[in-house]
Order: C-alpha cells, then sequence, then structure tokens
C-alpha cells in the first residue's frame, strides 16, 4: 500500500505532463491523418478529432471557456461545413486517384518548410506566459473584461471582418448578373419577348 | 366535438399514469440505489476495512468521484426504454387509439422486450461504406449525452456533495457545447452508409443543426445576461422562490421575467411607486417577462430541431427518406441511436426546466418542499443509522429532484404532445424559419432584454 | 413588420388549437379493440373466405352444380366436379374447390349463385404455411347448420324452400343439425342423393343442367 501512494502522489505532481502526452498521443495521429487521408471527406471528419484535441489541451490550461468554444465552433460548426462543402464538390465521394505534379512538390514543400521555421520562431521569442492572470476557474469574467478594455480594438476588428465575411457571402449567393447595365437590358428584352408570345398564345 | 358526447376515457389515462408512476419509480430508484452504493455505501465500506491508511482513503474518494458517471451511465438506458413506452402510449391516447398493451402487465415491457431484441439482431455493414466511421458514428452520437447531462446533475440535486464536483463554473456552455455535437456523428454515419437517402439524412441534419443552434444559443446566452452567470447551480437557486412577495414561488422563475414581476409587486404593494411609475414600472416587468416567454418559446423550437423531433425531424422523414441517416444502421448500432435521440430529449427538457422554469424549486412555497420530504427521508435513514449505514438520502435533495423531474416529464410529454399535433416542416421552409425569423427574432431580444433589464 | 407580428401571433393562435384538440381526444376512449381477444363486429355485406352454405331450415347442401360461379370467376379459383346423377338425370356435386390464394374476394361468384349457396362469410383470419392448404376443398367450404343460420340471417338473404319431404330422410336431417359441424359434410352426399329426386320442382335453377364433368 505504501508503494501505491508514493506512486499516487508522483502520479499526481506529473500529472498535467501525462495527460499533456496522452493528448498529445491521440491529437498528433488524427493531424496526420488529415494530411495523409487520400479519402478527403475521412479527412474532414479527422479534422474534429484534431480540434477536439485542441480544445482538450484548453482544458489542461485551466480555459475552459476557451475549450468549450473550440468544441463548439471549430470542432462542430466550422468542419461540419467543410465536410458539407466537400460532400457537394465530390459528389460521388471516392478517393482522389489523381496523380500529384512533381512540378508543385518543390514550392510546396519549400513553403511549408518557410512556414514551419517562421511559426517556430515566433513560438521561441513570444515571452509567453509573463503577463498572464491568475489561474482560476472563474476566469470567463477576466476573459470579458479584458476583451471589452485591453483588447477592443481587436475585438472590434473581428466583428468588421465578420461582418465583411457574412455581406460577401450574401453578395455571392445573389444572382450578380443583374448588375450590369447590359444584363439587364437583356433581361427586359427576354421579359418583352416572353410577354409578347404569352399574349399571342392568348389570342389563339 | 361535442363535449357532452365525450364519454370520459378515465381507464386509459389511469392505465398510463400507473404505467409512468411505476416506471419511473423503478428509474429513480436504480439511480438512487447506484449513487448511494457508489458515493456514500463502497467509500465507507474502505474506509472501515482499512482505517487510518492514506491509500484507502485516495481510493475512497476516487470511487466517490465516480458516482455522477455511474448515476448517469444507470439512468440513461431505463429512461430510454421508459420515454419510448411513455411516447407511443401518450401518442396512442392523443389518436384515440390503445397503444401497446400485450407485452408484460398491459404493455409495461414493450420497450424492454424491444431493447433485448435489438441487443441480438446482427450487425450489418452497408456495401462499400466507410466501416469504422459507420462503427463510431453512433458512438459520437450517444457519448455527449452522457458528459453532457453531467453538470445537470449538480443543478437538479441541489448541490448535492456527491455531485458538486461536476458543477463547472462554464455549465451552461458546456452543455451547449456537448449538444452541438452529436450532429457530426449524424453527419458520418450517414456518409459512412454509402446510401443516398443516408447522405441526404445527414446533409439536412448538418444543415439544420447549424442553423438552429444560432436562436438556441442565443435564447439561452440572452437568459444567462439576464441571470448574470453561466453556472447552472446558480441559475436554479437564484429561481428559487420564498414565501415573501418579493421573490413569491413559480413568479420567480426565469421564465416570468427572472422575478421582475415579484418584485413590481412587492414594491406596489409597500407603496414604494407614485405616480406615473406605477404604470411605466407594470409595463417593462410585463415586457421583461414577455421577453422570457419568447426566449424559451425560441429555445424549446431550437431544442426541437436540434434533436431532431417532429416536427423538424426532416433527417429521418420516413416518407422522403427511408429513415434517412439511420437507414442503413442494424442491431446494437442502431439501438444506440436510438437511445440517444431520447436521452438527448430529456436532457434538451432539462435544460429548459433550469434555464427557465426554476430547477429543483418548488412551484408553490411550502407545497412538497424540503421539510416534507425531510419527513420522509428521516425514518430510513434513521433504519440506516442503526444498521451502521450512510444515510440515503436528504430533504433537500430529494425535493429538488422530485421537482425537476415532474417538471422535466411535463415538457417532455409537450413534446409528445406537439409531435402528436404538427405534421414535418418541408426542408426550404425549415431554413427559412430559422434564418429569417428565429435568428432575427433573438438577436432583437438579446438586445431588448440588456435595456430592458437596466429599466425594470 | 407589423403584418409579420400579426400573422406569428395568427400562426401560434392556430398551432395552440391544434394542440387544444389533439389534447382533447385524451380523453375519448380508444376506437381500437384488442383484436385477438374482441374481434371486430364485421357487416352482412362484408367479403370475407368463401363457403358453401346448407339449408338453415333442412340442412342439405345447397348446391346444384350449375357451375354458373366457376364461369363467372375471373381468377378462375373455383373448380367444381360434378356428374349427372343416373337416378335423376339432373348434376351432382362431387367435389367443390376454391382456391384462396387466388381469390380476389370480388364475391361475383355469391351474386350470380341462384340459391345463395356460395357466400362470403365473415372470416378473414386464413393465413397458413402452405399455398396447398389454401386450397378448400368441399369438407372445409361447407359449413354448419347453425353458422348457415347465422349468415343467412344476417345477410338477409331469402329462405331457400324446403324441399318436399322423404319420409325417410327428412326427420334423420334436423337431428343431425345439432351434431357439430365437422360431421355435416360427411353426411352430405348420402342425404343429397336420397333428396335428389324431390329436388326437381323445388330448385329454382334457370339453368340447364350440366352434362360435363370437370
Amino acid at each position: 500500500m505504501g508503494d501505491l501512494s508514493e506512486l499516487a502522489t508522483l502520479a499526481s505532481k506529473h500529472m498535467e505532463t501525462w495527460l499533456f502526452y496522452l493528448v498529445a498521443l491521440i491529437t498528433v495521429p488524427f493531424a496526420f491523418g488529415v494530411l495523409l487521408d487520400r479519402n478527403i471527406i475521412r479527412a474532414g471528419f479527422l479534422l474534429i478529432g484534431v480540434f477536439g484535441g485542441i480544445s482538450a489541451l484548453f482544458l489542461l490550461l485551466q480555459a475552459q471557456f476557451l475549450a468549450m468554444a473550440q468544441l463548439m465552433i471549430y470542432a462542430v460548426g466550422i468542419t461540419l461545413v467543410v465536410v458539407i462543402a466537400l460532400m457537394l464538390t465530390n459528389p460521388r465521394m471516392e478517393e482522389d486517384k489523381s496523380p500529384s505534379i512533381p512540378a508543385q512538390k518543390a514550392p510546396a514543400a519549400l513553403v511549408g518548410t518557410l512556414l514551419f521555421i517562421a511559426l517556430y520562431m515566433a513560438i521561441l521569442s513570444e515571452g509567453w506566459g509573463n503577463n498572464s492572470e491568475a489561474l482560476s476557474p472563474d476566469n470567463i469574467t477576466i476573459i470579458g473584461y479584458s476583451l471589452l478594455t485591453h483588447y477592443a480594438l481587436p475585438f472590434e476588428f473581428a466583428s468588421i471582418l465578420l461582418l465583411i465575411a457574412l455581406v460577401g457571402a450574401v453578395m455571392l449567393a445573389k444572382h450578380d448578373h443583374f448588375n450590369s447595365k447590359a444584363d439587364i437590358d437583356e433581361i427586359e428584352e427576354e421579359t418583352k419577348e416572353i410577354s409578347e408570345r404569352n399574349e399571342h398564345v392568348v389570342k389563339v | 366535438m361535442t363535449s357532452s358526447a365525450v364519454p370520459y376515457n378515465l381507464n386509459e389515462i389511469g392505465k398510463f399514469f400507473l404505467l409512468s408512476g411505476v416506471w419511473l419509480g423503478i428509474i429513480f430508484g436504480a439511480v438512487w440505489a447506484a449513487c448511494w452504493a457508489v458515493g456514500m455505501l463502497v467509500p465507507q465500506l474502505i474506509l472501515n476495512a482499512y482505517p487510518n491508511d492514506p491509500c484507502a482513503l485516495n481510493v475512497a474518494n476516487a470511487i466517490r468521484l465516480l458516482t455522477p458517471l455511474v448515476g448517469v451511465m444507470v439512468f440513461i438506458p431505463i429512461n430510454a426504454m421508459y420515454m419510448v413506452l411513455a411516447e407511443r402510449r401518450g401518442l396512442a391516447l392523443f389518436t384515440v387509439r390503445k397503444g401497446p398493451n400485450r407485452v408484460g402487465p398491459d404493455g409495461f415491457l414493450q420497450t424492454a422486450a424491444d431493447a433485448v431484441k435489438l441487443l441480438f439482431k446482427e450487425n450489418i455493414n452497408p456495401h462499400g461504406g466507410d466501416v469504422l466511421m459507420f462503427t463510431l458514428a453512433p458512438i459520437i452520437f450517444f457519448a455527449p449525452s452522457v458528459f453532457g447531462a453531467i453538470p445537470l446533475l449538480a443543478a437538479v440535486t441541489s448541490n448535492h456533495d456527491l455531485f458538486k464536483i461536476v458543477n463547472l463554473p462554464t455549465g451552461i456552455f458546456y452543455v451547449l457545447a456537448m449538444s452541438s455535437i452529436p450532429v457530426v456523428g449524424i453527419v458520418m454515419g450517414g456518409w459512412a452508409s454509402n446510401n443516398k437517402y443516408s447522405l441526404v439524412g445527414g446533409l439536412r441534419s448538418a444543415a439544420q443543426a447549424i442553423s438552429y443552434e444560432i436562436p438556441l444559443v442565443l435564447a439561452i446566452i440572452t437568459t444567462c445576461f439576464l441571470v448574470g452567470s453561466l453556472d447552472v447551480v446558480n441559475i436554479a437557486q437564484m429561481q428559487k422562490g420564498t414565501d415573501n412577495l418579493a421573490s413569491f414561488g413559480f413568479l420567480n422563475w426565469n421564465f416570468f421575467g427572472a422575478g421582475a414581476i415579484p418584485h413590481y409587486l412587492d414594491l406596489l404593494m409597500q407603496g414604494k411607486l407614485e405616480g406615473a411609475q406605477v404604470v411605466t414600472s407594470a409595463f417593462w416587468s410585463l415586457a421583461l417577462a414577455f421577453c422570457c416567454i419568447l426566449l424559451c418559446g425560441i429555445y424549446l423550437t431550437g431544442a426541437c430541431a436540434e434533436i431532431n423531433r417532429i416536427p423538424f425531424d426532416l433527417p429521418e422523414a420516413e416518407s422522403e427518406l427511408v429513415s434517412g441517416y439511420n437507414t442503413e444502421y442494424s442491431g446494437i448500432r442502431f439501438a444506440i441511436f436510438f437511445l440517444a435521440e431520447f436521452t438527448n430529449l430529456f436532457i434538451v427538457s432539462t435544460v429548459a426546466v433550469v434555464m427557465w422554469f426554476g430547477g429543483g424549486a418548488t412551484p408553490f412555497p411550502g407545497f412538497l418542499d424540503a421539510n416534507t420530504f425531510a419527513s420522509i427521508a428521516t425514518p430510513f435513514n434513521q433504519a440506516l443509522a442503526q444498521a451502521g449505514l450512510p444515510p440515503l438520502m436528504d430533504g433537500q435533495t430529494m425535493s429538488g429532484a422530485f421537482w425537476a423531474i415532474f417538471k422535466t416529464y411535463a415538457l417532455v410529454y409537450f413534446a409528445i404532445l406537439v409531435r402528436g399535433t404538427l405534421p414535418r416542416f418541408r426542408i426550404d421552409q425549415l431554413l427559412d424559419f430559422g434564418w429569417k425569423k428565429l435568428i432575427p427574432l433573438s438577436l432583437i431580444l438579446l438586445l431588448a432584454v440588456t435595456y430592458i433589464r437596466e429599466l425594470v | 413588420m407589423f403584418a409579420l407580428v400579426g400573422r406569428s401571433i395568427e400562426s401560434l393562435y392556430q398551432v395552440a388549437r391544434g394542440l387544444k384538440t389533439v389534447f382533447k381526444h385524451t380523453v375519448r376512449p380508444p376506437i381500437t379493440k384488442n383484436f385477438p381477444d374482441d374481434m371486430p363486429d364485421l357487416p352482412g355485406h362484408f367479403r370475407g373466405r368463401l363457403a358453401l352454405a346448407v339449408n338453415p331450415q333442412t340442412s342439405e347442401h345447397l348446391c346444384i352444380s350449375c357451375l354458373q360461379c366457376e364461369r363467372v370467376c375471373p381468377d378462375k379459383c373455383i373448380q367444381i366436379t360434378s356428374h349427372k346423377s343416373p337416378e335423376t338425370n339432373k348434376p351432382e356435386l362431387i367435389e367443390f374447390k376454391i382456391d384462396h390464394g387466388l381469390c380476389m374476394f370480388c364475391g361475383l361468384c355469391t351474386e350470380v349463385c341462384p340459391t345463395s349457396c356460395i357466400i362470403n362469410t365473415n372470416d378473414f383470419e386464413m393465413a397458413d404455411y402452405t399455398r396447398e392448404s389454401l386450397v378448400y376443398d368441399l369438407k372445409r367450404l361447407t359449413l354448419s347448420q347453425d353458422e348457415s343460420a347465422h349468415y343467412f340471417a344476417k345477410k338477409e338473404l331469402p329462405m331457400p324452400k324446403p324441399k318436399p319431404p322423404k319420409p325417410a330422410a327428412k326427420p334423420a336431417a334436423p337431428a343431425a343439425a345439432a351434431k357439430p359441424a365437422e360431421d355435416k359434410p360427411e353426411a352430405k352426399p348420402e342425404v343429397k342423393a336420397e333428396a335428389k329426386p324431390q329436388d326437381l320442382p323445388a330448385a329454382p335453377a334457370p339453368e340447364s343442367p350440366k352434362k360435363e364433368e370437370q
């Protein structure tokens, strides 16, 4: 029993680290799956697993609110939209068997490497966690407070960005051939023709 | 429809209530016994066996932490069995039929027989389907409803010691996040079935869930604004009425404007309002109550769509899509889908009860409250104490649980009534209603409540 | 905007009315019956299993082998075997077969039957394990005297005229009526063979007697 209790204290001391590795062990294969799976829709579903893993990481960092938001918005909302878009573009849902073009491989590798280096350096250079608030289970209040005071400007910019996206989506969904003058003339002519034809039919 | 010509159907109604009573007794007896055993009895036995051992203490605590999970795990299958039966018998009442009445005494065991049958049926994998995803889909559909229900346990048992740990500060947000996951299971199952009907069902489900989640979440967030908390226990306890007029019984519920009306009545009775204030204050109180009733309506509508109940059951519209996303499912995987569907209905009703109908609070002060239940519980506890066992229950928890269950099942029966009445939407009407009516309405209400709250 | 609000209120009211109507149905007694326990009360003209009636008063078989039903049947599911009686020169029934697996219960045979012999009973539970057992023979088709009386009363059919008494056969027939239904078809051929000579004036068959055999 003595050994067991020692083990328990040891485990609880490094609990967070163990859990981090556990989550990583689950999430990283999902991430590779997203990249390597030839079946694009299955890759989309694997993305849900990746986002779920990230939200588990947030939970480990005591950021409950962020974890829930991550799960709700990224893991479900956005990924589902992505998956549906994929289903609509590839109705037969077969595996993509077209061979990759060698000419694209080198630039892709270059861009990927550069991106990785940039991210790595950014992560190293930033002084993470220096000015963080005290960890508390009630950090929703802190999030709300800092969003509307210290980070008010980025927050508003994000809202405007979303608004622009929304308006853009509405514009895309509308029929844009009503915009140009020539199109409108064409349509008017067509309607005239049709109405004439209809009159003719009525007369007959 | 002449009222004089209607002979009363007390026989069938009586049978329905008897059935409900027996099944609810079974469900909550089992859940209560399981929670008591895991949360109190086993830890106590361990501590008695190894006194003064820190390791035994750890083990006992670990077992105690499992109580909420065990409670939910025991609850879900039995509850789903009862709800299927209640739905069939209730619908039979509404459609002037008798419903299942052959298996067991008067059909009490019909769903138990169905469950056993489903468990023994063959699992068939569709040709050309993605077997892994096909198997995973029911699990993804079902698991969130288990974990999502857990924080609500704390709310409905008046924050009992055993369930305190599941009371997250982000309570209601957690429930919402969890309840949004099942859609993934539906889309996944629909896609992995390699069947056109399933795929269309899955796609419809995704479109519907994404559209109706927005008004649903907005309705809940607005109520959280009003209350000033995301914590389910906090929200439930704030609505607890007293016998003062300032927070009288059911008038204190969020459904009636989060205490605006009794507060106004109290001020009026004490003569603190003068002149035009009497009218304006009454107007704003009533406006807030009206907004809250609308919010509750939006939530119930959105929830109906989220869990694919009739009139929003387009993902499994049997007249168009055979059975929608679960066309290809059979055996235990189908049973899991079925189980989760009814559990989701229960969870959604519980959320509504916690958010708007006062959680475990009595509607009338003094009516079947903690004292009444304490007087029932005392003899049991004394008998157990004499046998050296931990107490079985306390009045506070019993009263909370009783009223929460009562209100939840009242909402479930309302859902059954709606199912018996309304026809199914068409998919374009459904999206139109969601995006063009409910979302603007909930946004307007969000604004209105924020302002009116200051004016009351 | 106001129109929208008005429409919302209107639709909410209509939904509430619908809910109220459905809820009011709760207090109505169910119109369903516990089928195997309570048999449905079917009207006389219900077209169920075909059967051959006997005279409710005298228990004589009513079939005169006119073959009209066989000819009118659109499914050709009736098969009658008869021969010419050497004594009376009249057709005499030997076998009567109806394939209920083929029958579509149109009721045409019952309409043409001159003696109201072939009738649709109210029996509809005919599920069976083989197709062969759906072919009913004379024994299974013939009803008992009580059953015939029941259906004659229920369908309000005119009573067939009792055949002129033949001292030897007639007193025996009412006594036979008390026996269980299964005995009847076996008893029939002898009874009929004896009754046939007297049958001639009573039978209202407009058809000339059939000579051929099936």
